[in-house]
């Protein structure tokens, strides 16, 4: 006989049916993958970042791949936050799935004007602000690589949201764990880590970058050690509950990451490698507990033993 | 081959390939033949399949490659140029291997009423074979001018003349056959004799670029297919993005077939 386990999840007031959504920007809104997965499966559908009117991103060439990663400097091209509520997210809403929204901005202002147009729509399950962004008023420098600037967006965009809201972290910080005090000190329900290790890749052939913008986000399973410590470290600093990503490709990695303090988990540059690995995850993580006699998933959470 | 409905839209899926053959034809050019039944009963013209090479390691990305022929047998052939690491890899793998390729991808090319040129440009010749085709299965009246750096570098000459019954105009840039110099020349010739309502052009974007223009020139439809640096294939990542009319536009789902008048050079 399987035994029963139960696989459903608490993120800061979000309830998954299981720990797995993908990472922001790697699955669109769902649709684009509905081919290979059941959307209708995942315990949430995270959505690629949404600004108020929409960017157009940066020149190409936008990837370069690296050893067993890849680099993007994508630049959060997308339509705006008006099209994700009339063309999005009610196909999401069809499916079944709570969506969380991705929210970026290039000012404390723009940040809080795309969570109060999601307010008033209605439609978000939960909010992943991205604090990775450059500030625009700040001469560019990204918000979430100063405690300052991260209680300042943070705490503007709680005083907006009336759902959960996840604070995303950037790893290119000395110390992750500040970061992560200071998200949740200014009202954070959840934090998301990791998101991409600023990197870059070299044609020493043209001696040129290979990217566009010179420098990109590396992802994939190069990151992952990067992004378990941080995980495990930010699981020992603050309370509040942790979306664990980082290279991310099969249920034993998801595993690993619950064991360092995450609660769920995101699938991110594995989609691009296998359009079924979000399945493949959600069944792998099942499994393991079925193999291990566990019978609630949420007893993996920390359960790291050192 | 494709069924003429289940284009763009058709439900894309994951296909355990088996290689069957991969061989040199030409100076860095070789065709991989793959059993790959469900993807060579799929494929539509200009789509293309998006491979995982087997045993490639530490690298994650997967490659896209058109489909030069799909047949009944459940067979497909794709013609490669080597041109980075995973095109080099790929010429030692060996048949018997096994490699994932989600298919079909890609909004590809459509016919359309009136005389059609096809003009091929060194590996971009590739992905108008299926096109070249259907026009010939539907008796529709097209030309074909294709182009290479040398003659040897004309590997598909020989299928695309059994399939017109004729040989294709050709151009080649050292001038070891037809015309010296590249294949804009003939187009320009073909063009302003007339008759042709449409141009369908695949070949590096200088060519492309240039054979729009000529068809622009004299008032003729083209159609093109991009090609792009591509992560997800699906639509989801915008990596592959190229400039439209409409602003930034994905080349793996948008395209990779476009009419030239919508982009952006």
């Amino acid at each position: 006989m399987v035994m029963a386990v139960n696989m459903q999840v608490n993120l800061g007031g979000l309830v998954m049916a299981n720990p797995v959504t993908d990472a922001s920007g790697t699955f669109a809104a769902g649709r684009e993958y509905s081919d290979f997965v059941d959307v209708a499966r995942m315990g949430a559908v995270t959505t690629k970042g949404v600004s108020l009117n929409g960017w157009e991103g940066n020149d190409s060439p936008r990837i370069a791949e690296t050893p067993s990663g890849m680099l993007n400097s994508i630049g959060l091209q997308n339509p705006g936050v008006k099209h994700l509520c009339e063309v999005d997210l009610p196909w999401l809403k069809a499916q079944g799935v709570p969506a969380i929204v991705n929210v970026s901005g290039h000012s404390l202002e723009e940040y809080v004007a795309v969570v109060e147009a999601l307010e008033a729509d209605g439609q978000a399950d939960a909010y992943e602000i991205n604090i990775s962004c450059p500030n625009v008023d700040a001469g560019g420098l990204t918000f979430g690589t100063h405690v300052p600037s991260v209680e300042k967006v943070v705490s503007a965009c709680r005083a907006a949201a009336t759902k959960p809201m996840i604070v995303k972290l950037t790893p290119n910080v000395t110390d992750i764990t500040e970061i992560a005090k200071a998200a949740e000190a200014s009202g954070a329900d959840a934090i998301s880590l990791i998101n991409t290790l600023l990197g870059m890749a070299i044609d020493a052939r043209t001696r040129k970058p290979v990217l566009a913008r010179v420098v990109g986000g590396l992802s994939g399973p190069a990151v992952k050690p990067v992004a378990l410590r941080m995980v495990w470290q930010c699981h020992n600093a603050v309370k509040v509950p942790i979306l664990g990503m980082g290279g991310i490709s099969t249920g034993t990695d998801a595993v690993e990451f619950m064991l360092a303090g995450a609660t769920a988990v995101a699938v991110g540059t594995a989609n691009f490698t296998n359009p079924h690995a979000v399945d493949e995850v959600i069944d792998g993580i099942q499994a393991y507990c079925e193999q291990q006699g566990v019978d609630d998933v949420n007893d993996l959470i920390g359960g790291l033993q050192c | 081959m494709c069924e003429s409905e289940a284009r763009d839209g058709a439900k894309a899926f994951e296909e355990r390939a088996r290689v069957i053959s991969n061989a040199y034809v030409g100076p860095r050019l070789y065709k991989i033949t793959l059993a790959a039944p469900k993807t060579a009963a799929a494929i539509c013209p200009g789509q293309f399949v998006h491979m995982l090479l087997p045993g490639f390691g530490a690298h994650i990305l997967r490659r896209p490659f058109s489909v030069y022929d799909a047949r009944e047998d459940g067979s497909i052939d794709i013609i490669y140029q080597t041109v980075g690491e995973g095109t080099a890899y790929l010429t030692e793998v060996e048949p018997g291997a096994e490699c994932s390729v989600i298919a079909p991808l890609g909004h590809g090319w459509q016919t359309h009423e009136g005389k059609s040129l096809i003009v091929g440009g060194g590996v971009g010749a590739a992905p108008l074979f299926m096109f070249a085709q259907q026009l010939a299965a539907e008796g529709r009246d097209f030309d074909v001018v294709l182009g290479a750096q040398t003659s040897d570098m004309l590997v598909t000459r020989a299928d695309y003349a059994k399939l017109l019954g004729r040989d294709p105009v050709i151009a080649t840039d050292d001038g070891s056959l037809g015309h010296a110099g590249f294949c804009t020349e003939p187009v320009r010739e073909a063009l302003a004799q007339g008759g042709y309502a449409n141009v369908y052009c695949c070949g590096p974007a200088p060519l492309m670029r240039a054979v729009a223009g000529i068809a622009a020139d004299v008032g003729v439809e083209c159609w093109v297919s991009m090609e792009k640096r591509m992560a997800c294939g699906v639509g989801a990542c915008l990596s592959c993005v190229v400039e439209t009319q409409a602003g930034k536009r994905r080349s793996c789902v948008d395209g990779p077939v476009f009419n030239a008048k919508e982009l952006v050079w």
